[in-house]
């Protein structure tokens, strides 16, 4: 044991002898670190946004078959009889409900000046309540009947011309901008907000709309709304909670991401594990004399393994460190926006989970054993005559 | 024996070595032909358009829909040539989860405005007498294993039959290619006329037109003449070429060139790290070797010369073994139903192969210009008198 | 063409070591008859490896002139030197120097490649001087497959395949036990007489300076007399 703690603080101390070597071994890996932390916290921080936007608590429908609001279209009529079904929670005004009519409208991106789509939603102004995450940070709410909109943090900050008191051009009218909320991060700050009859008018939609919002008297439970719907053959519509909604749609991205990024990860991960397995072979064979020369003396040769181990997972642990580090302060909090299910944009922020820092870690330490293992098995069998030979 | 022997015999000296450099090399190739493929995948589409197709949507957003009647009015636009229009329904096969991209379209002025849609006459004849006849690409054909004269039903996410359900059934009445094999074949066309015999709700909508003008140098004139007809009408327009609109579509996914380039770069440099470093260890290790052939009498700059020959072979090597493999994987990917689905015209193409080349010639320079350099200026006599 | 191969006038030749210049050559004068085999003996850090490197073009005076065949070699380029070393001198080291990665008969090629000779040539000189060695069974074995005085003996066959007129030997016995040293030694002493190559060997060894037609003995950067023990 002492043999190998000395063997260990000798192969370390003589690191910086190796120095260009040892830096390619950390960058080597805080690169691979980087990338895959780059792409887990993309993954992460889209799905974190999506599923912020979802409650329990909240339900909403959609014409049967759409699976998303974009497709969906329902009736005046419809939408009348859905408000009596049970279930749904009733306040001093009646049932608490939002029926909702979402436009896509065109945006210019502020960093690349190119055009995005955006979502312009008329709601009733119930909607605000079924949105609990919501709060008007700047100004007010629309006035129903006037072309007045409140728009997304998101909205605000990605998109040029949408500031408190701007006038917008939607279609074929001027808007004035008269509020900014956020939603703790969520997809609805991706959006604009109006009212929908104004929506209707503006864009010719009668009167129709996409999708109800109501609130649910147990939380969770679409039972009694579902049976609702199935009994009354005019109602040909999806129920969901919320919560499942946005999880649904926000899943294949997230696996498009998150399946990217891992063989992305591993493929570097093996391309950096050459890297370490140079450095450490190198370092083993221009130690072969002093190695040798230890195990004349008597020391064993397991304390040459450790000690080329040893070096090996000290670089890669900083490579891990550096990595996540590096990532951290680039890419957490980090903004994209990607198109999400309703064709529209989806502002979210980069987000590194202590999951991802966990796996960033692992993938180091594999690297650190595997590159020092076959390296260190040389140094514990080298020959001791190697002390008195001349060639290295 | 000549110099390349040598350079050759250098190479291989430290097996354990080259096989690490050489794997680290093809792991960077093998990233950069895949993620190019995809980068290619996406910009197929830019590249693939006709640079006298315009596109017109709806101004407010490309999701919205336009009159009918706009077809013959931009036809009647001066300096319009062909016009086709389509419309976006929304397709199924079976359950939602198999998304089918199905246009609506007026068949005859479809396949003039799409030369390169490839068809034969006979099909062509059918489809076009056919109204329930679609025609469907290659692509989706071998997803589904759809052959001619097949019936199949296929659901629409937007719109009901007005006999109820939201299902139609039509027939295979033909099976397209693209001219150029990096083209999108994963769609099928149906006819307008059926569509808007058949379905519940909904006149008489198009989702965009496609117009061409025979000449690029007429594109801005044509497409200003069609936005000012429409102007401060129910539904303005919005007119660019094919290849704007595309490009447009793509970026709103997010700058994927931009996280691929990243990514790929990413992996060079570190390669660059481990490989460069690798070279001026095996360069200091023969320092004594390098002094001998010079006091031989090799001149400096034929030795600078075999030790940058040296690391541009172990990149060519390792990046050419990387861009085969990586080509061999899209092959396989690209014949894969689930990712054909997501990525269409996965495939290394000839550029990509350029890029490559160039990166190896790129990395075996960068990599061997400072240990050629140290081997340039080596003292001899210094490097002799090492014991 | 003289009969003088070399002439070395007024020769200085300076080192810094650290911060102090040391001063190797203060005014040597030497000159080396064709066909002379010459031993160079003395004391480390007397000057006699950096002589012969000067000798072999491959380090040059401060100051002075050296002059091979009537021709100032001092004031050459790089390149010019490097062709005049391909076409004029042979080297023999103490430790061999060949290469590890190449066989006997590649080693002894590696010097034809700065000639135009066509492979079958190549092959022909490689072979004579391989078997003028005497290790012609010996072709295609790898330095690391050869005793001491083989490798020697590839390196003497190295020295000679391009047929130069100087062969300069930096103690070529320095790491070989007496018999195999012995060797060695006639086997230059054959190449001087047989083939009238001028010969220059820089050793410690008083019984290898024996083989020598004429020995000198240097000591602080002068030549000075001295009996060579028989």
């Amino acid at each position: 044991m002492k043999q190998t703690k000395t063997v260990v603080s000798m192969s370390l101390l003589s690191l910086p002898q190796r120095g260009w070597m040892a830096v390619t071994v950390v960058v080597a890996v805080a690169i691979v670190v980087a990338v895959l932390l780059a792409f887990l916290a993309m993954a992460d921080g889209f799905r974190n946004t999506v599923n912020n936007s979802g409650s329990e608590a909240l339900g909403l429908v959609l014409r049967a078959g759409s699976q998303a609001e974009l497709n969906s279209g329902l009736s005046g009529d419809q939408v009348r009889l859905l408000r009596d079904a049970p279930g749904i929670k009733h306040d001093d005004a009646g049932p608490v409900t939002s029926a909702e009519l979402y436009v896509v409208v065109d945006g210019t991106k502020k960093s690349s000046g190119t055009s995005a789509n955006i979502s312009l939603r008329g709601m009733e102004l119930d909607g605000l309540k079924l949105r609990p995450t919501v709060d008007i940070v700047e100004g007010r709410m629309f006035v129903p009947g006037k072309n007045e909109l409140v728009v997304g943090a998101a909205v605000a900050d990605k998109f040029t011309g949408f500031a408190l008191g701007d006038l917008v051009r939607l279609g074929k009218a001027e808007w004035e901008v008269v509020g900014v909320f956020s939603a703790n991060g969520g997809v609805y700050e991706s959006e604009i907000w109006t009212d929908v009859r104004t929506v209707q008018t503006q864009f010719n939609r009668g009167n129709s709309f996409q999708v109800v919002r109501f609130e649910l008297e147990t939380p969770g439970d679409i039972k009694p709304i579902q049976e609702y719907v199935d009994e009354n053959p005019q109602l040909n519509m999806d129920v969901f909670t919320e919560k499942r909604y946005f999880s649904d749609q926000s899943e294949g991205v997230f696996n498009l991401i998150f399946y990217i990024g891992w063989p992305l990860a591993i493929i570097m991960a093996l391309g950096a594990l050459s890297g370490a397995l140079n450095t450490m072979y190198t370092s083993v064979s221009q130690r072969t004399r002093e190695i040798a020369t230890l195990r004349a003396l008597g020391f064993g040769g397991s304390s040459a393994f450790w000690g080329t181990m040893a070096e090996s997972m000290v670089l890669a642990l900083i490579g891990g460190v550096t990595g996540i580090v590096v990532a951290y302060l680039f890419f957490d909090g980090m903004t994209g926006a990607t198109l999400g299910g309703n064709f529209t944009q989806i502002v979210f922020a980069f987000k590194i989970t202590a999951d991802s820092m966990v796996s960033a870690m692992v993938i180091a330490v594999i690297i650190g054993v595997v590159g020092g293992f076959f390296p260190a098995l040389r140094a514990a069998r080298t020959p001791v005559v190697k002390a008195f030979s001349l060639e290295q | 024996m000549n110099d390349f022997y040598l350079i050759r015999k250098n190479l291989t000296r430290n097996r354990l070595r080259m096989i690490l450099n050489c794997f680290a090399i093809f792991i960077a190739f093998l990233l950069l032909g895949a993620l190019g493929s995809i980068r290619n995948a996406f910009d197929a589409g830019v590249e693939l358009s006709a640079d006298d197709r315009l596109v017109v949507v709806n101004k407010i957003s490309f999701t919205q829909t336009m009159p009918v009647a706009y077809v013959n009015k931009i036809r009647a636009i001066e300096g319009v040539q062909k016009v086709t229009w389509a419309n976006w329904f929304g397709g199924y096969f079976q359950e939602p989860r198999n998304m089918v991209v199905m246009l609506i379209v007026d068949p005859e002025s479809y396949l003039d405005v799409y030369p390169e849609m490839i068809l034969p006459d006979s099909q062509r004849e059918a489809w076009f007498k056919n109204r329930q006849g679609v025609i469907i690409g290659e692509a989706l054909a071998l997803t589904y294993g759809w052959s001619l004269g097949d019936r199949i039903p296929i659901s629409s996410n937007i719109f009901s039959h007005k006999e109820g359900g939201s299902t139609w059934e039509m027939v295979v009445e033909g099976i397209f290619s693209a001219s150029n094999g990096r083209a999108d074949t994963n769609y099928m066309l149906m006819h307008h006329t059926y569509f808007f015999e058949t379905q519940s709700y909904g006149g008489e909508w198009v989702g965009w037109l496609t117009l061409t003008t025979g000449d690029p140098e007429k594109n801005e004139v044509v497409s200003r003449a069609i936005d000012a007809e429409f102007a401060n009408s129910s539904a303005e327009t919005e007119t660019t070429t094919e290849a704007a609109f595309n490009r447009a579509f793509i970026e709103q996914f997010g700058n994927i060139s931009l996280i691929i380039q990243s990514v790929v770069m990413a992996a060079f440099f570190t390669i660059l790290l481990i490989v460069g470093n690798s070279m001026v260890l095996s360069v200091r290790e023969r320092a004594k070797e390098i002094a001998v052939l010079k006091t031989l009498g090799f001149p400096a700059p034929r030795v600078f010369r075999m030790v940058l020959f040296e690391s541009l072979l172990l990149a060519v090597i390792g990046g050419v073994l990387g861009m085969l493999v990586a080509q061999f994987m899209v092959e396989g990917m690209s014949n894969s139903p689930q990712i054909a689905r997501i990525f269409p015209n996965l495939a290394i193409d000839s550029g990509t192969w350029a890029t490559a080349l160039t990166y190896m010639v790129l990395l075996g320079l960068l990599t061997g210009v400072f240990p050629a350099y140290r081997a340039l200026t080596l003292n001899t006599i210094t490097a002799l008198g090492k014991g | 063409m003289s009969d003088n191969l070399y002439e070395l006038k007024d020769i200085h030749k300076l080192f810094v070591k650290g911060r102090e210049p040391v001063e190797i050559f203060d005014g040597l004068n030497m000159t080396i008859k064709r066909g002379d085999f010459i031993s160079i003996m003395g004391p480390s850090g007397s000057g006699k490896t950096t002589l012969l490197n000067m000798l072999g073009g491959v380090d040059k005076p401060t100051q002075g002139k050296i002059l091979f065949d009537g021709q100032e070699i001092q004031s050459l380029g790089e390149g010019k030197l490097a062709k005049w070393r391909a076409a004029h001198i042979g080297f023999i080291f103490q430790f061999y120097n060949l290469m590890p990665m190449l066989t006997a008969a590649k080693n002894v090629e590696l010097p034809l490649l700065l000639k135009k000779l066509s492979a079958k040539k190549r092959k022909e000189n490689v072979e004579a001087a391989l078997a003028l060695v005497g290790l012609s069974e010996r072709a295609k074995h790898r330095p690391s497959e050869l005793s001491g005085g083989q490798q020697q003996r590839v390196a003497i066959a190295r020295a000679i395949v391009s047929d130069p007129d100087v062969l300069l030997c930096d103690e070529p016995t320095g790491d070989l036990d007496r018999a195999t040293a012995t060797e060695i030694l006639e086997n230059l002493q054959q190449l001087n007489r047989e083939f009238n190559k001028t010969i220059i060997m820089v050793t410690h060894d008083p019984v290898a300076a024996s083989y020598a037609s004429t020995s000198l003995h240097l000591d602080k950067g002068e030549f000075v007399e001295r009996d060579v023990a028989a």
